[in-house]
């Protein structure tokens, strides 16, 4: 099934909001025009539902400054957390504006500069949802600035042209002005209407170009600001009390000899919440371990109970995709799989953290966050500040993967900063971050198929369960109208041109709290299915790629995969033997209109499976930044290949473990493969990239080392009998 | 206690047991040196001690004092006009576009510059052994080992490889 992007709005005139500034300067903003995809998907949604209507407010999704000097800031709402967004951005901007390469600034903005983004930075939309806007405001300034600067110049506007920051007399070049002093001299602006035409691809000077990261020079003197770095003004830290046991709740609390000790500025004690302010960090922790606190323990929880409650065929099942008449020809010959896959954590660098400064009028909060909007709710909601008296700034992240869109540290300092009077900082430690956030869910598969004797599959079946991913985020009534949770079956439905198909879903109903991870249920929905799928070539004694390439859809999603399927055989020696005592595995993955195929090499040493190799090709339709977006393939395998090989969360004795890297093992430089990337532009729009490559490996892997060895493992982490 | 880092003096009235890790962060406002695990897994915290590599983490403040302290803010060389040179191993990190959120990219550098100053030629699997005790969850281990070996290139002299 092809998921066909709706037409998508034109931006027009209407659409930007021009100021001026009192020492020069334009301002152009663009205001609702094109709503964030997942909103504009919730919204139509409600409307169909006959839930509230969708008049959500317009507020501007990315800003542009042009100063009378210097450079050109793009203020935008999307943080950068290693997916080069910033570059992207810049590519895009620069170029529709004619602009130097240096003389662009993509900043971060908070909340307190108008720009609210109520998706947040995920679901690997920030370069697909921004770049088309980015490059009609682009243009549109530039188009602004040409005419401007044409009646600066006392030239007709179709005798002048607008080129590297200059407006340029066709007739004598060097009658020029730049964009700068246009800016200074002009009072009033007027946005053409119709708007500009864009650039066409002859034209690009840095879109599709391997520009360097905007973000790297200050990373590398080690100059940027992530949240865990913050520091402020009389700054003073904090540590919260946070129960090790899942489902505990505070039952007493006592500050006791802890207010006595040495840098104790607060102890904080109330109704349900325990934290000490210090001068030090570790006074602020020393006085947290000497605070006398009870918990309300309920049930210690052991790993097979929660692996229970993951169940097929109880409570709320909702079927999402339904095709032909799967009961009837789903018989008792039907080949059938289960396939189980663990909770893990996130495992950022950086744990959690955030910086507040809450005063009687009002709070700042600077978080390492991928939602600032959020944090600025959650934050006045606890403080009972007005919403729009808090300002959340998102700082650079030390990585994020779908954690940093809670505000727990957010919302904890804020807590602390208003008990104590003074600026503080928390960041949580290790333990601390691995216990008190969401985990990606478990989930179960169990997949049934009918293929015929010449490779089609008649009719399948995917029935999944899992914890929950998006619900936590939404609110109550969305997910008791929607039944299932889109995070947890993303990646579910089948893609293959199989007449006969049909996926439905079950939600569980877990003690701890499980969320948002890098591509939701797209990594463990894709290793059931692109398992199976590989059961069933082997079952008819078929070639993985010829079998996939013979149940591909007939539409042009299913010609698109083609191509990557016949591109990744190629680029990873499919046809050649292995070499010694290696195997070689496939997997296809069609995800946010992208498609990503990966062949895994393996080897076999004791019980432990070694990746050699790994080959991914995808066709994201267009990369505004080549270099950027095989980095984004590169580091999107190796968490997928950590994730298939060693990334276990248990749950014993009550408590979420391990708690602390090392214990909780993931992907090392020397287990990391040799990893080779082939990109296919098909169009000339964007889709995602950050999390689409996690959909194929671990199948590809599981997929090579039943190859090589005949064992057949349906569970991740993989492991050997 | 005296302490010389990146060619400064400090002096810093603290308990001797404190990990050196929170008195750069928090006191002498070195954010550069990351925390990650504080038990000396991760290397994001990793800094040179008299030219190796070590855990900040796990140093204590009296095991630091008397020594030459290097962190990432004092890779680069400052020229006498103010402009700052490259250490070969940032140049060739920013060559191979390696870092993504760059959060443990500091103690990579920095146990790459180590490595670089006791074995200026080193083999692939060398790297790799060096580098192995340094996390990154990006999992930009490839271009960590091009980058490694290309700033032993960029050491040498060798130009645009």
């Amino acid at each position: 099934m092809a998921e066909t992007p709706k037409e998508k709005r034109k931006l027009t005139r209407r659409d930007f909001l021009v100021l001026t500034g009192a020492a020069g300067g334009l301002y152009l903003g663009v205001t609702l025009g094109v709503l964030p995809f997942a909103q504009l998907k919730l919204a139509e949604f409600l409307d169909s539902a006959g839930g509230p209507p969708s008049n959500i407010e317009a507020v501007p999704l990315a800003w542009f400054e042009i100063g009378a000097d210097g450079p050109v800031n793009i203020y935008i709402p999307k943080v950068e957390m290693g997916q080069g967004i910033h570059t992207t951005l810049a590519q895009a901007a620069a170029d529709e504006l004619d602009l130097p390469w240096e003389s662009i600034r993509v900043l971060n903005v908070g909340t307190g500069k108008g720009l609210d983004d109520p998706v947040g930075t995920s679901a690997s939309n920030s370069t697909s949802s921004l770049f088309p806007i980015l490059r009609q405001a682009g243009a549109t300034l530039r188009e602004m600035l040409r005419l401007e600067g044409a009646k600066l110049l006392g030239a007709a506007a179709e005798t002048v042209r607008a080129e590297y920051g200059f407006v340029f007399s066709n007739q004598d070049s060097a009658r020029k002005i730049s964009y700068g002093e246009i800016v200074r001299a002009v009072k009033t602006w007027v946005v053409p209407d119709p708007l500009p035409a864009l650039k066409k691809a002859s034209e690009f000077r840095y879109i599709g170009q391997p520009m360097p990261r905007v973000d790297l020079l200050d990373k590398v003197l080690g100059k940027t600001q992530y949240g865990f770095d913050l520091r402020l003004e009389n700054m003073a830290y904090g540590a919260v009390a946070m129960p090790t046991k899942i489902g505990a709740t505070l039952k007493s609390a006592a500050a006791g000899e802890a207010a006595s000790l040495p840098g104790v500025i607060k102890i904080v004690i109330e109704d349900d919440f325990v934290g000490v302010v210090a001068e030090r960090r570790d006074q602020a922790w020393r006085a947290l371990e000497a605070v006398q606190i009870e918990w309300n323990e309920t049930h210690a929880w052991e790993q097979a109970e929660i692996e229970a409650l993951v169940q097929i065929g109880s409570g709320r099942g909702v079927t999402v995709q339904q095709q032909g008449d799967v009961d009837g020809r789903l018989d008792a010959d039907a080949l059938e799989a289960e396939y189980f896959t663990p909770m893990v954590f996130h495992a950022h660098m950086e744990p959690q953290t955030a910086a507040a400064d809450v005063r009687a009028d009002g709070a700042t909060i600077w978080a390492s966050t991928q939602t600032a909007v959020g944090v600025r709710r959650a934050v006045a909601k606890a403080t009972g500040l007005k919403e729009e008296s808090v300002i959340a700034i998102p700082t650079f992240l030390g990585g994020g993967f779908g954690q940093k869109v809670n505000s727990f540290p957010a919302v904890q300092a804020a807590r602390l900063s208003q008990a104590a009077g003074r600026p503080v900082h928390l960041g949580y430690r290790r333990a601390e971050d691995f216990q008190n956030g969401f985990i990606r869910p478990p989930s179960r598969s169990q997949l049934r198929a009918v293929v015929n004797p010449n490779g089609l599959i008649e009719a399948m079946e995917h029935k999944q369960a899992s914890g929950q991913v998006a619900f936590p985020f939404l609110p109550v009534f969305v997910s008791r109208v929607m039944g299932a949770d889109f995070g947890a079956y993303r990646g579910a439905q089948i893609r293959y041109g199989i007449p006969h198909k049909r996926v439905q879903a079950w939600l569980a109903d877990l003690p701890f709290k499980t969320g948002w991870w890098r591509g939701l249920g797209l990594l463990p929905n894709l290793f059931a299915i692109e398992s199976f799928m590989d059961e069933l070539a082997v079952s008819i004694g078929m070639d993985p790629i010829l079998f996939r390439m013979a149940n591909l859809p007939l539409d042009e999603s299913g010609a698109r995969m083609k191509k990557v399927l016949e591109t990744v055989r190629e680029k990873a020696g499919w046809g050649l033997p292995a070499p010694q005592g290696r195997a070689r595995g496939v997997a296809l993955a069609l995800d946010v209109n992208t498609i990503v195929a990966c062949v895994a090499e393996v080897s076999v040493s004791g019980r432990e499976i070694r990746v050699h190799k790994l080959t991914g090709v995808a066709d994201a339709g267009f990369f505004v930044n080549p270099n950027g977006a095989a980095a984004q393939m590169e580091g999107g395998m190796n968490m997928a290949l950590s994730s298939a090989l060693f990334e276990e969360t248990l749950v014993k004795n009550g408590e979420l473990t391990p708690t602390n890297f090392g214990a909780y093992k993931f992907l090392n430089n020397a287990a990391s493969p040799q990893i080779v990337v082939e990109l296919i532009s098909s169009g000339d729009e964007p889709f995602g990239l950050g999390e689409p490559p996690l959909g194929p490996v671990a199948p590809a892997i599981a997929n090579a080392v039943f190859a090589l060895t005949g064992q057949r493992l349906r569970r991740l982490p993989l492991k050997l009998a | 206690m005296e302490l010389s880092i990146n060619g400064k003096n400090y002096t810093v009235d603290d308990t001797p047991d404190r990990p050196l890790l929170w008195v750069l962060r928090d006191e002498l406002g070195l954010t550069g040196t990351k925390f990650g695990c504080g038990v000396g897994i991760c290397g994001s915290c990793t800094i040179h001690l008299d030219g190796a590599a070590v855990r900040a983490c796990l140093t204590p403040l009296s095991a630091s004092a008397g020594k030459k302290i290097r962190t990432l803010e004092g890779l680069a060389t400052e020229n006498p006009d103010g402009s700052l040179s490259l250490h070969p191993v940032q140049q060739a990190f920013i060559e191979l576009q390696v870092h993504q959120c760059g959060y443990c990219m500091s103690g990579q550098m920095m146990t790459a510059a180590a490595l670089l100053e006791q074995n200026p030629k080193p083999t692939a699997e060398e790297i790799i052994t060096a580098m192995d005790k340094n996390l990154c969850r990006c999992g930009s281990y490839p271009r960590i080992r091009q980058a490694v070996a290309r700033a032993a290139e960029i050491a040498a002299g060798v130009q645009n490889g």
